[in-house]
């Protein structure tokens, strides 16, 4: 609680302020460089894309914004608030387990792989990390679990089991889990990539609805066509920096860099295979 | 051949009069070897209580990122893995030797209170104590093998929604690990049931001390002994349709989530 107070008093950015603040994240594993000092703001409401090849970070960069993953330099704050550290001085300190837990509540996260949990049916999946982390009523939250589900068109397979739904319909069941702890953020780490290409529109069109009702949005994606008609601004990493930070039309004509050239003539064909949704 | 192994083997049990059978049927179902089985039924249960208990404990501290746990959780496995039970059990009860006294308090500050090590090691706690350590240092490697089949993004996922990494073993991690950790476990609970007849060393009354406190008086080993053996098997059986019971219906609600990988 104390150290609480401590981060007040040194906050690195007003609460008006944008939603995500990283300044010169670092990060390395076993003495491999992997992110070698990454700037980034997002705004409240905006949807940012980053796109990169394998390797240049931006998975381990979404994951040291809820810091699922320590950061080795720099800082994180969301929505005015230091991730997973406290600043005294100069210094920063990590938090004690509870308190960053507390901070991961307001941070949404959905991966590539689902990770529905296998032995509990839907509708558990939605409520267990309410009912192991907050107090809220179990009425209450099983109403608002049934409620999300009915937004990702999913509320008549509360019941069953995730091996028992397609792809599609598990990542959608991941967002409404995420979404269930009312999160101000969230983060996508390429929540389509492992869907085979019929059941990527179902996913994309929860997606863009959440991102229409005002979500602050990082996508980590391949799927251009999102890109393009969604995000307000698309993220290139590269090599553990970014090097291009544009909104999509002008990345999409005229992309300074030519690693980012290479990197969109790569992906761009890959996009028209995602079907749009209508 | 076989068929004559097993007719010598059948010869051997009908005809050979050493069986003593009459004395079999006279002591089985006595009050002091119902006692003992009553008491060996008492220490399988504590003892693999004790044992899992730690064994957990020390899974989840071998596991966790801080090093004083995970090496602290090291050793004490390599301890209990590396003593034979009997050992262990034999040193657990002569520990008044080592230690006259024991007392809650701080190492080397004040204490709350003591007694005197012998009331408190009876032949009952030692028995409990000694078999529980030998099988949580077991218990500890079968439940992190467990822990760690489970994949590594089901902790992640409960991780990022919040929740506490205790509360993320009991809910996400415990539930999966099960199905790999059941089938040894019972195994180990089988072992743990026949590893009772230890404790006839420092003369704790379970089935087996009580038998050989019988023929010591009687003479009548081999008929002693085969009611001891056909205890052990009755409860050994028992725990294997208990085993193939809880396995079967793991294999039922767990079939869902292997499909889906």
């Amino acid at each position: 609680m104390n150290s609480e107070s401590l981060t007040r008093g040194s906050i690195p950015v007003p609460a008006a302020g944008p939603m995500v603040f990283a300044r010169g994240v670092f990060k390395s594993y076993g003495g491999a460089d992997v992110l070698r000092g990454v700037d980034l703001e997002v705004q409240k409401g905006e949807v940012v894309c980053i796109i990169g090849p394998s390797g240049s970070g931006k998975s381990t960069f979404l994951r040291c914004i809820n810091h699922l993953e320590s950061i080795g330099g720099g800082s994180i704050s969301v929505d005015g608030e230091l991730v997973g550290y406290r600043q005294q001085g100069r210094k920063l300190f990590e938090l004690p387990l509870s308190q960053i837990c507390e901070r991961r509540k307001e941070i949404g996260m959905v991966f590539q792989h689902f990770e529905l949990f296998p032995h509990m049916t839907v509708l558990e999946n939605l409520m267990i990390a309410p009912k192991v982390v907050t107090r809220r009523d179990t009425a209450e939250v099983k109403a608002y679990a049934l409620s999300l589900l009915d937004k990702v068109g999913l509320v008549a397979r509360a019941n069953s089991y995730p091996s028992e739904l397609s792809g599609g319909q598990q990542q959608r069941v991941a967002i409404a889990r995420a979404l269930v702890m009312k999160p101000k953020l969230m983060l996508f780490d390429e929540p389509t990539s492992a869907l085979d290409p019929e059941l990527v529109g179902e996913v994309l069109t929860v997606m863009r609805d959440l991102a229409a009702s005002g979500m602050t949005m990082i996508v980590v994606t391949h799927e251009m066509a999102f890109a393009r008609d969604v995000a307000d601004r698309v993220v290139v990493m590269d090599a553990g920096r970014i090097i291009e930070d544009e909104r999509p039309e002008v990345l999409f004509t005229a992309p300074r860099t030519d690693r980012a050239r290479a990197l969109l003539e790569r992906l761009v064909p890959h996009a028209s295979r995602a079907p749009e949704p209508t | 051949m076989v068929g004559f192994v097993l007719l010598t083997i059948a010869d051997l049990l009908i005809n050979n009069k050493g069986w003593q059978w009459d004395v079999v049927g006279q002591h089985l179902f006595s009050e002091s070897v119902l006692d003992g089985v009553v008491r060996t039924i008492q220490l399988t249960v504590l003892a693999e209580l004790l044992g899992i208990t730690v064994g957990i404990a020390l899974a989840v501290m071998r596991l966790s990122p801080n090093p004083v746990l995970a090496w602290t959780s090291a050793t004490v496995t390599w301890v209990f893995r590396g003593i034979p039970a009997l050992v262990l059990l034999l040193f657990i009860y002569y520990f008044s030797a080592l230690v006259p006294r024991l007392s809650i308090g701080i190492p080397f500050g004040p204490s709350w209170g003591d007694w005197e090590t012998n009331k408190v090691i009876t032949q009952m706690t030692a028995a409990v104590v000694g078999l529980g350590l030998a099988q949580a240092g077991y218990v500890a490697e079968i439940v992190r093998g467990g822990i760690l089949s489970v994949p590594p993004g089901q902790t992640r996922a409960a991780l990022a929604l919040g929740m506490p990494p205790l509360r993320v073993m009991r809910h996400i991690v415990f539930p999966q690990a099960m199905r790999v950790v059941v089938p040894p476990l019972g195994n180990e609970v089988i072992s743990m049931l026949k590893a009772t007849s230890l404790v006839s060393v420092i003369a704790y009354a379970e089935l087996l001390t009580t038998v050989q406190v019988i023929y010591s008086r009687t003479f009548e080993q081999i008929p002693l002994l085969l009611v001891a053996v056909i205890w052990y098997g009755f409860l050994t059986t028992i725990l294997t349709v208990v085993q193939s019971y809880i396995e079967r219906r793991l294999a039922k609600s767990q079939k869902i989530s292997r499909s889906a990988r």
